[in-house]
């Protein structure tokens, strides 16, 4: 009897909590990208790459998006829906996505005229899949996550143009972030790298909402048994939902979506790519020579060679 | 600080066992596991034993999880058992199928990454009813008591917490047993060394090729020339399309006679015997030509991966009994050979496929079992307490740790019904459950019916083989009036004074080899594999490695840390004038190096990641 009425408190403690806290909803923008491992990828006689034969795979960076996303669940019982524009009916990132952070809802846009987009094209379909995302939710989104760059076009420029469009704060390459939901507010660390300085660490405060680029280096960490008890429930549910992911996707057109046709695909495109030139290949300046470290002659000559360079610098 | 009831520290058979038991009791236990994911770090021969034992009850893998046998991915039952001696190339065989069989349900062929997944999977679903569950990638630290008795568990990666009790299935290198000073770690006698690498082969060639069907399984012995002079011998098991082949020796034997333990593997595949039923057809590549630009060596490189990766996929579906239309998958089959000749020139030969090397240190049963398996609130199962069984070919460890994990679970949960965890209440009951068990019972006492199956197997044996000394001895047990007064004076004498009769070279070395010459047919192959470096043994395996070495050296100038440059697996030691120096990446985190190194598991997540084990 005792049992049963601590275990009942157990019960409403919990379900207190996630109501309590159910307040977090969270959007995750994800890019299906070719998947370039060995055995996967194929090339067309003219050495591009084939894309129909390649497979495809949720990009390394937008899985870490959705990881990010999956630490608020734990941590804050949120709500996510994983958004992706797509060519692809049959969307293989959308149930990796989805296996990966428990998401709640997955939207896929997907209409002819998206085709050709370059960034801000893109940026404008998926701030519109952001705002459909608000109306199947019923709520603002709190935080909108998106990956570093992508593996096929690595410019890194289209979540901040979402940030720009949505007029959300901009967090970009974020390592770890908290949320104060009472105060309503994200505190968020950012790895900066500036050349010769060694690795800066910002921490900064914004309100909510905010757009997270979380940064390649991101990973989550749960530091109690509860937290680390419920990711692995989480987990588990989330590997149940991603085998029927189907049925969670809800497909958008242009129309449906209510993008302008001028803003996105080709025609809102403004980058033109007249020309891709490869990187040009570096003369070979050094005159390297290959030793035998067994041979005590060799070694003789690379220490006085190193004496040589080190008397000829000039050490201020 | 969090509060919990029970912790279970390592997510092996033993420990999952305990953790379905404890929650098939309604009692909540959270379990702690170093690597990753549940099996990345678990590595076993390994046959499973289900038994039915005359002197009394144990809980079998079926009992434990119900669906076992319909649903779990074990390999093969084993139906045949054969044990070989060789020498050279001719061969001895004694088919002890009997001895497998006796007093058994079953016996069936593992991978322990993917067979504890399972277990664990079946574990979480019970446990978590009662606020439990596993914890992968967690590593634990240390352990303190407060002052109501409770244990605090300390971690590398989650804060500290606090159980009532705690359950040790943390393996043979025990870092709980050695850090609480419950016993100190095993010595060279009473440990094995084992080394098994996988080979992959194609169902249907195995079950051809070992006269078996997709239901049955072979397990074969090896004792003989191929132990190189020591004290242990070679296995083969079949697994449902791959084999098990691997060399387990006395840490001791190996340590009077130092040889690298891929060196054994490699004698034992260089068997012809072995040869023979390893080999297989492998795809071999053409040299890229070099005039090519690097972007068209690359795109060609892709181009060949994915034929072979098609190839392997097709071919290995083409193998399989489940293969449903295999005249139109073997039309694909021979189209994608067609085009790998054609249009790369790649052509065909044999070799053998490793996928997975391994090694593990194995407690010899009957030498090192804790006497008083627990310390405070900590109950010791499994491997941890060093219980393995160790007699002749009967080699058992994995039904041995799920029951004890079991055993483990009903004192616990005991306890906690009276909430008294004194060593009085808990430790002492669960070590008389331990004593109570036909697995150590059987460790004690000599089995007339057992011993009688290898008399029968033996009987055409010259007694001149088996030498003067056991002659008059076997002589005397082969007539079923005498046998039961020798084992009577043998069972008063004990196992601790037969061992050193029954354990030598001559059992394992050099009967073998006179009975290969005298009796043995010869064995002959085509094929002979070509030794593979442990450099390349190692490069197939996944790491995550870690910058801080889990083992610090603590003599780098002494006679034993010379020989385990040798006897490292890994070759992780080397020698650099007298002295000697570690490199900890590559380590398969055995512990063969542990008893004179400082020497941990590495943190959660970090280190080796098996993928079959």
């Amino acid at each position: 009897m005792i049992k049963g009425i601590s275990l009942f408190i157990n019960t409403y403690k919990l379900n207190f909590k996630k109501n309590r806290i159910a307040e977090l909803n969270l959007a995750v923008v994800v890019k299906l990208e070719p998947d370039l491992s060995a055995g996967s990828i194929s090339y067309n006689p003219d050495g591009t790459l084939n894309r129909s034969k390649t497979k495809n795979t949720l990009g390394p960076h937008s899985k870490i998006a959705t990881q990010a996303a999956f630490y608020a669940k734990v941590k804050y019982g949120a709500k996510i829906c994983v958004g992706s524009m797509s060519g692809h009916a049959a969307n293989n990132a959308l149930q990796i996505a989805m296996e990966t952070c428990d998401a709640d809802v997955l939207h896929l846009y997907n209409d002819p005229s998206f085709a050709g987009a370059d960034t801000i094209g893109t940026a404008e379909v998926l701030r519109k899949g952001v705002e459909k995302m608000e109306g199947t939710m019923e709520k603002k989104m709190d935080i909108v996550f998106s990956g570093h760059r992508a593996t096929d076009g690595e410019t890194g420029q289209t979540g901040p143009q979402i940030a720009w469009k949505l007029g959300l704060t901009f967090l970009g390459n974020v390592i770890s972030y908290d949320v104060d939901l009472e105060k309503r507010t994200v505190t968020a660390k950012r790895l900066l790298i500036l050349r010769g300085v060694p690795e800066i660490i910002q921490e900064i405060e914004a309100p909510l909402p905010v757009f997270i680029a979380i940064d390649p280096s991101y990973k989550y960490h749960f530091n109690t048994v509860s937290l680390r008890l419920s990711a692995e429930k989480y987990k588990k549910e989330a590997y149940e939902k991603a085998q029927n992911y189907q049925q969670y996707i809800h497909t958008f057109n242009r129309e449906e979506l209510g993008a302008e046709k001028t803003l996105i695909g080709l025609v809102g495109s403004p980058t033109i790519v007249y020309n891709v030139q490869r990187v040009p290949k570096g003369k070979a300046i050094r005159n390297a020579k290959v030793l035998d470290g067994s041979n005590p002659e060799h070694i003789r000559q690379t220490v006085t060679a190193i004496k040589e360079a080190l008397s000829a610098m000039v050490i201020k | 600080m969090e509060k919990y009831d029970v912790a279970i520290i390592g997510g092996g058979s033993s420990g999952l066992a305990a953790l379905k038991q404890l929650s098939a009791l309604g009692k909540q236990a959270i379990l702690l596991e170093a690597g990753s994911i549940i099996g990345s770090k678990s590595i076993s021969g390994g046959i499973l034993y289900s038994k039915k034992l005359k002197k009394g009850k144990v809980t079998n893998v079926e009992d434990l999880y119900e669906n076992f046998l319909d649903d779990a991915p074990f390999e093969r039952k084993i139906t045949k058992y054969i044990l070989h001696s060789t020498s050279k190339d001719k061969i001895f065989s004694m088919d002890l199928t009997a001895a497998h069989d006796y007093q058994a349900n079953f016996g069936c062929s593992v991978l322990m990454n993917k067979l504890n997944s399972w277990f664990a999977k079946q574990a979480t679903e019970t446990s978590q009813k009662f606020g439990g569950g596993i914890i992968p990638g967690v590593h634990v630290k240390s352990i303190t008591w407060n002052d109501k008795g409770r244990a605090i568990i300390h971690t590398d990666e989650i804060d500290a917490f606090e159980v009532k009790a705690i359950i040790a299935a943390d393996g043979v290198n025990s870092e709980v047993a050695e850090m609480v000073g419950a016993r100190s770690k095993f010595t060279s006698e009473q440990l094995y060394q084992g080394v098994k690498v996988l080979i992959k082969l194609p169902e249907k060639i195995i079950n051809e090729r070992f006269g078996i069907t997709s239901s049955e399984g072979a397990a074969h012995l090896f004792a003989g020339d191929i132990t190189l002079n020591h004290i242990g011998g070679g296995f083969l098991y079949t697994n449902h399309d791959t084999l098990s082949i691997g060399a387990v020796y006395h840490f001791d034997s190996l340590l009077k006679n130092p040889v690298e333990p891929y060196t054994l593997i490699d004698t034992l595949l260089r068997n012809p015997m072995v040869s023979e039923l390893i080999k297989d057809t492998v795809p071999i590549t053409k040299i890229l030509d070099k005039t090519l630009s690097q972007e068209e060596q690359l795109k060609t490189r892709f181009d060949i991966a994915k034929l072979i990766k098609d190839w392997n996929d097709i071919r290995g579906k083409y193998l399989t009994s489940a293969c449903e239309d295999p005249d139109s998958v073997k039309a694909k089959l021979d189209s994608i050979e067609e085009q790998m000749t054609q249009k790369f020139g790649i052509t065909f030969g044999i070799n053998h496929v490793e996928s997975e090397y391994g090694a593990k240190l194995i407690p010899d049963g009957k030498r090192c079992r804790m006497e008083k398996p627990f310390f405070k609130n900590i109950l010791f199962v499994g491997d941890a307490a060093g219980r393995g069984i160790f007699i002749g070919p009967r080699i058992e460890g994995l039904n041995v740790g799920i029951d004890d994990g079991a055993r483990a679970a009903i004192a616990v949960a005991r306890a906690l019904d009276k909430d008294d965890f004194s060593e009085s209440y808990l430790g002492e009951y669960y070590s008389q459950l331990i004593d109570e068990s036909p697995y150590t019972t059987d460790m004690k006492q000599i089995d007339k019916d057992y011993l009688k199956i290898f008399l029968d197997a033996a009987k055409d044996v010259p007694s001149d083989i088996i030498g003067s000394g056991y002659g008059p001895i076997l002589k005397l047990m082969s007539s079923n009036t005498f046998r039961g007064l020798v084992i009577k004076f043998a069972n008063i004498l004990g196992y601790d004074k037969l061992l050193p009769l029954i354990e030598t070279e001559n059992t394992y070395v050099k009967v073998p080899i006179q009975l290969a010459e005298r009796l043995g047919k010869i064995t002959s192959t085509s094929y002979h594999p070509k030794d593979t470096s442990i450099g390349e043994r190692i490069s197939k395996l996944s790491y995550n490695d870690d910058h801080l070495s889990h083992i610090k050296l603590l003599d780098t100038n002494n006679e034993f840390m010379k020989k385990i440059v040798v006897l490292c697996p890994a070759k992780c030691y080397a020698e650099e004038g007298e002295k000697i120096i570690l490199q900890h990446e590559g380590c398969l985190d055995c512990g063969t190096c542990s008893q004179k190194t400082e020497w941990r598991h590495p943190r959660g997540e970090k280190g080796i990641h098996y993928k079959y084990g």
